[in-house]
């Protein structure tokens, strides 16, 4: 009985009484998948580690969703090999009267069986793209795509710290930080979990780890983990195979035998494991701004 | 959506009501409050059905709002489960109790019954009550069906989509079934209507579905195909020709012989709209509006059975916005969709077309402006659950909507009557026909073709001057005392008066006006009971 009370009053533990906290709308909660968000700073890879980690997904034999929620609608492009059109394109196509759509209008199967969805956005400097992302985890659920999905991608932009950043966030069990081993994506980092730890004040949101990317070595980035209590998930070295499955418009699991694609094969392969397995919610402790300034040893 | 004084669909825990009604053994507890109890009414005083519909109402008052709404849902939950102990609980809020945000859901699942809670969260605020059918009935069959089976049941199939408070559901199963059995294709499984939990397991052992409204039918329809590989037959038999194809596509997938079911003439629909008396129905233009189903079937029949023009083709069901674009591109029209009645009415008044086929609120808009007007589609009135046989589909439903269509429209030698009778008054231009109540203003009842005639004002005076009788011609029927020819009226004695008052009521007006041009012609003062028995004897050689 006392279970119950609790369970009906939980999305108001916390907030004290008389709370107008907002807390998201039951509609748009998803439940019974796995739910990623990949973030980090912009440039550094986050769509080719959100498509190639989704292939490795399904090579596991996971159905896997992808959304990319960058107004560039570039994230799921290896998957499709096109640029395809994004849900706010659908949505003014139909004046936005979202009951007119099926699903097959956003959602494109890609490579392997990975479903594809853009959410695309406002025109640059205008808008707002979490309204946009927000929309369509509605329509996804609508339309009953998430019941039958195991892992759901999102491939958040850049690290823009507005709603389009945050929605993401609402939806997320794990997000996972993609960075190399310098001064400018560790800082992105940082501002990036703090982000999140607020975030998680009110939603299920935890931090999974990181993801090391396009570098050779990652001491920075063990010392600042070390320091802000994260953990590195898996490291990509600057594999010039990857920056050429893009330009083929592939996934590195499309590309030709070669030991450096096994290898990130295999890493892909290992992380989409380990994030399947589950990861333990890290407690981080993000750094004020002149903190890791002089952290991360510039003067 | 918008705010509107009346709306094409009820909100969507509407439609769950629909289906939880329809089933057996399932129960909807509803977070409402109490004015929303209201819905019970639909049931029991439109549809006359025997029994409340399955709902457990919170029906929170104001006052419970300061303290535990929660509670009160848990309550109400545990106590409905004691008290009918359903195979299956529904759990969800009305439109209102949405915004206490109390998540009946988590609540209903946590409750522990012995029974599966499913939980619907219908968006109150975003969709309507075919929605809400649709997504309750899929939720239901998410719930119910377990593994596939062994093995799929040959020439059987699944009638789905049919719910309690359906424009004609009830028959419609009934007629379909029949067709089905003609063709050697019995039914597995009919749900909502008549179902109970343990069918819907049942489900993936048909062969295929039969989505009979597609508006409901559809999200179900789509995961067993995805699922369990039963496909869909896409036709909807509505009308001659799409339920001969209907025959043909279900005899084509069972490897049945269509030719039992398309024997003779399966439907009067066709013999009757080529009969010799049919240039009354050729080029009618029509203006279909209804539910996306049944308005594309509506545009069919009417085009190709009945050779009719359609002028206009619309629905308020955006969900399948699509499939009616698609159809009026065919008839070189532009689909209007919209949920907004004063749009339908604006186009209907703009195109004033001979026939108007559209829901209750058009068959408003068509009595306002004088038109002729059919029912096609939902939203469902107190007429839609006759006490006889009144199906849509099947060659019984072409029977039915022939009738239903053409009794409005003026019947018999139309034409020629009309060029005949030009100059009589009934016939006047810019006058409705008589048995549309003659003029705009005069009610009429094109679902109900009985009581149209008003009762005459028989007792007119006499001295009607011209304008005024072209008024009061316009009222009614046999009402009018007009004499156009004559240079002043003559007056009626109250003898004779009295006795036309002995003339059957159907032909007075009549009787009236033709005495009161006898007198005219002789250039007579009044009327005595000699001029009436005169004008008789004149009239009848």
């Amino acid at each position: 009985m006392n279970d119950l009370v609790q369970l009906s009053r939980r999305p108001r533990d916390g907030d004290g009484e008389g709370s107008v906290q907002f807390h998201q709308a039951a509609s748009t909660v998803i439940e019974g998948t796995k739910v990623f968000a990949i973030y980090g700073k912009g440039g550094i890879g986050k769509s080719t580690t959100s498509s190639n980690l989704s292939v490795a997904f399904s090579k596991l034999g996971k159905r896997v969703l992808q959304i990319g929620c960058d107004p560039k609608h570039d994230s799921t492009f290896t998957l499709t090999k096109r640029l395809q059109p994004t849900v706010i394109d659908v949505l003014e196509s139909v004046n936005f009267h979202a009951e007119e759509l099926r699903a097959e209008d956003f959602v494109v199967e890609g490579y392997n069986g990975v479903l594809c969805v853009e959410a695309g956005g406002p025109p640059a400097g205008t808008g707002c793209g979490g309204y946009v992302v927000g929309q369509t985890v509605k329509l996804l659920k609508e339309h009953h795509l998430l019941e039958d999905t195991d892992v759901v991608i999102f491939d958040v932009l850049g690290d823009v710290v507005c709603g389009g950043f945050a929605a993401p966030l609402q939806h997320a069990q794990r997000a996972l930080v993609v960075t190399a081993n310098d001064f400018d994506s560790i800082f992105a980092m940082n501002r990036i979990i703090a982000a999140i730890e607020a975030k998680a004040k009110n939603y299920a949101v935890r931090l999974g780890g990181v993801i090391a990317n396009r570098s050779a070595g990652t001491d920075e980035i063990d010392r600042f983990n070390d320091r802000a209590g994260l953990t590195r998930l898996a490291h990509f070295p600057d594999l010039d195979v990857i920056r050429r499955s893009r330009l083929k418009k592939a996934t590195l699991f499309e590309m030709d035998a070669s030991p450096e694609v096994e290898l990130a094969q295999r890493e892909y392969l290992q992380l989409a494991a380990r994030l399947w397995a589950g990861t333990e919610p890290l407690a981080t402790r993000s750094m004020k701004d002149r903190d890791i300034f002089e952290f991360l040893g510039f003067e | 959506m918008q705010l509107s004084v009346w709306t094409y669909e009820g909100p969507p825990h509407v439609g769950a009501m629909r289906v939880a009604a329809a089933m057996k053994g399932v129960h909807y507890v509803l977070h409402a409050p109490q004015g929303d109890t209201y819905a019970d009414l639909l049931f029991t005083m439109i549809e006359r059905r025997t029994t409340r519909p399955p709902v457990t109402y919170t029906t929170f008052q104001a006052r419970d709002l300061g303290r535990d709404t929660a509670e009160l849902f848990k309550t109400a939950a545990r106590d409905a489960y004691e008290r009918f102990r359903p195979e299956l609980l529904l759990v969800g809020a009305s439109c209102t109790a949405e915004l206490i945000q109390d998540d009946p859901a988590g609540i209903g699942q946590a409750l522990g019954l012995p029974i599966p809670v499913v939980p619907l969260e219908l968006s109150a605020y975003q969709h309507c009550e075919n929605w809400g059918a649709a997504e309750t009935f899929y939720r239901i069959v998410r719930a119910c069906v377990k593994a596939a089976p062994r093995e799929k049941r040959r020439g059987t199939c699944n009638l789905l989509g049919a719910t309690a408070l359906g424009f004609r559901h009830r028959d419609d199963v009934t007629e379909v079934t029949r067709l089905l059995a003609q063709l050697g294709v019995s039914v597995n499984v009919c749900a909502p209507l008549g179902a109970t939990p343990a069918d819907l397991a049942r489900l993936p052992e048909a062969e295929f579905n039969v989505a009979l409204y597609p508006e409901i039918a559809g999200p179900t329809a789509s995961f067993l195909a995805k699922t369990f590989g039963q496909p869909t037959i896409p036709v909807t038999p509505m009308g001659v020709g799409a339920t001969r194809d209907f025959v043909r596509q279900v005899a084509e997938l069972t490897g049945k012989d269509p030719g039992p079911a398309l024997a003779g003439e399966p439907s009067r629909l066709p013999w009757y709209s080529r009969s010799v008396d049919s240039t009354y129905l050729t080029g009618k233009r029509v203006f279909v509006f209804g539910d996306a189903t049944h308005a594309i079937a509506a545009a069919r029949i009417a085009t190709e059975e009945l050779g009719f023009v359609v002028v206009g083709l619309g629905t308020y069901a955006r969900g399948l916005a699509r499939e009616v674009r698609a159809a009026a591109a065919r008839y070189g029209v532009e689909a209007l969709i919209t949920d907004d009645h004063l749009l339908v009415e604006e186009q209907i008044a703009a195109l004033a077309p001979d026939l108007v086929l559209g829901t209750q609120m058009e068959r408003h808009v068509a009595k306002r402006l004088g038109l002729p007007c059919a029912v096609i589609s939902a939203p469902v009135h107190v007429q839609d659950f006759p006490a006889r046989y009144s199906p849509q589909m099947g060659f019984e439903g072409a029977n039915v909507i022939f009738d239903s269509w053409i009794h409005p429209l003026m019947m018999g030698l139309e034409e020629h009557l009309l060029a005949m009778f030009r100059e009589d008054f009934e016939f006047r231009p810019g006058v409705a026909p008589s048995h549309l109540g003659g003029a705009p203003t005069s009610p009429t009842s094109p679902a109900a073709p009985a009581p149209t005639t008003a009762p005459a004002p028989v007792a007119a005076p006499a001295p009607a001057a011209p304008a005024q009788a072209v008024k009061t011609e316009a009222k009614g029927p046999p009402a009018a005392p007009a004499a156009p020819t004559a240079p002043q009226a003559a007056v009626w004695t109250a003898e004779a008066e009295q006795e036309l008052k002995k003339i059957p009521f159907f032909v007075r007006g009549r009787a009236r006006k033709n005495t009161e041009r006898f007198a005219a012609e002789r250039g007579l003062a009044s009327i005595t009971l000699e001029t009436l028995y005169d004008a008789k004897a004149h009239f009848s050689r």
